[in-house]
């Protein structure tokens, strides 16, 4: 991946005095005031973040092919005040000025997955909807920590005002800049039996696979897939979306219980299992078209093989 | 070195080469290619950190340890030297 295209998904928006305005306006004039913000401050990164601008539009452009360029615009537009409402939802219930409605779907077999005190469990998160907002009702949920497999946050001044990558009640992190990319720990975790969350989207330019996603080849991660098939752990994927502006919805499309075949290269193994996860990403994003915060053009080629 | 500890670390390293090469699909790799102490990541054997997850889950399944502690594992996981001298220590307390 080019540096540039890197730079798309670590880049620092938004700094001290932005934030502190969004924060009073929470405060005087609620939710509805702080998002009445957003429509400024996004036709400015609209106008000049060309390279978060660009990205978007990867998304855009094959979600939506046949539509006017004009219309493809106002959907970066749309992408960028999603993405707001989440910053700003996840700060209103991080510093407890309320919570939101969660409706989570976790049915009797994903408990039993979840609470298998033998064996752990992966959870594949994704940077659509707000798996950050949901993260604590699901740990509760489940009544047992989760690991998350994190990288630090770039921008102090978000990292300070959203509690980012900092440990709470039920949430451990796992940082990947560690030796060997935190394996020791998460796969320890594992073999206790926790829940351990990584993100199955972005691939920071490392290593990934292809499968078909919105009818073209696209690139994927897949360290969640070779570390359950090393350990025998299922993976369980996890959606969110924000369904109005009280409730998210936390649904589980699909458990893939990664085992390869040995009848073939390993990688092709991998390829299966990602394409079904790519095929679950392409039912939400035809669901929740705006709800993709991928901040990555995942069909670009030039990438690590 | 007394000539046991010799005898079986030998071993153990051979029984980690053959692992290694079966569990990680290095199918280029014959296990005698496989110096004892050359770094297994980075350059060297150029192992990533996936492939740390297929060790900790070998050493789990085929001796039984756990490696729990992260400033350990960057001295455990240098070579099969130091595996082998990891899985020798800790066999041997165990039995």
């Amino acid at each position: 991946m080019s540096d540039e295209k890197l730079k798309a998904t670590t880049k620092k928006r938004g700094n001290r005095l932005g934030l502190w305005f969004f924060k009073i306006s929470l405060k005087l004039f609620g939710l509805a005031g702080a998002y009445g913000l957003l429509y400024f401050v996004c036709s400015y990164y609209l106008v000049f973040d060309r390279v978060t601008f660009s990205v978007c539009m990867a998304y855009i452009n094959r979600r939506y092919p046949d539509h006017s360029f004009l219309r493809k615009i106002y959907y970066v537009y749309k992408l960028f005040i999603n993405q707001g409402k989440n910053l700003i939802d996840r700060y209103y219930i991080i510093s407890g000025q309320g919570e939101f409605e969660i409706e989570d779907e976790c049915n009797e077999r994903l408990n039993s997955l979840f609470n298998n005190p033998q064996k752990g469990c992966i959870l594949l998160l994704t940077h659509v909807g707000n798996w950050q907002a949901i993260m604590p009702s699901f740990s509760k949920l489940i009544k047992k920590p989760v690991y998350l497999l994190m990288r630090p946050e770039d921008n102090a001044a978000l990292k300070d005002m959203l509690d980012i990558d900092s440990e709470r009640e039920g949430i451990k992190i796992i940082s990947p800049a560690g030796y060997l990319g935190g394996v020791v720990e998460l796969t320890h975790a594992l073999g206790q039996g926790h829940i351990v969350s990584i993100m199955g989207d972005r691939t920071y330019g490392s290593d990934s696979v292809e499968a078909y996603f919105l009818g073209q080849k696209a690139h994927f991660p897949y360290a969640a897939f070779r570390i359950a098939a090393a350990t025998g752990c299922p993976v369980v994927i996890l959606f969110s979306a924000r369904v109005s502006n009280k409730k998210y919805r936390v649904f589980y499309p699909s458990i893939i219980q990664p085992q390869y075949s040995g009848t073939q290269d390993k990688r092709k193994d991998i390829e299966g299992w990602i394409q079904e996860f790519a095929q679950n990403l392409e039912d939400y994003a035809a669901e929740y078209p705006f709800q993709w915060f991928v901040l990555e053009d995942i069909w670009a080629e030039e990438r690590k093989q | 070195m007394s000539d046991n500890k010799t005898k079986e670390l030998i071993e153990i390293r051979e029984k980690l080469k053959i692992m290694l090469v079966e569990n990680l699909s290095l199918e280029d790799i014959n296990p005698d290619d496989i110096k004892t102490d050359e770094p297994l990541f980075g350059e060297g054997l150029g192992l990533d950190s996936l492939d740390a997850v297929e060790i900790v889950v070998m050493l789990q399944r085929n001796f039984g340890l756990e490696v729990k502690d992260m400033n350990k594992g960057k001295e455990i996981f240098y070579s099969i030297d130091t595996l082998a001298d990891y899985v020798y220590e800790n066999t041997k307390n165990k039995s």
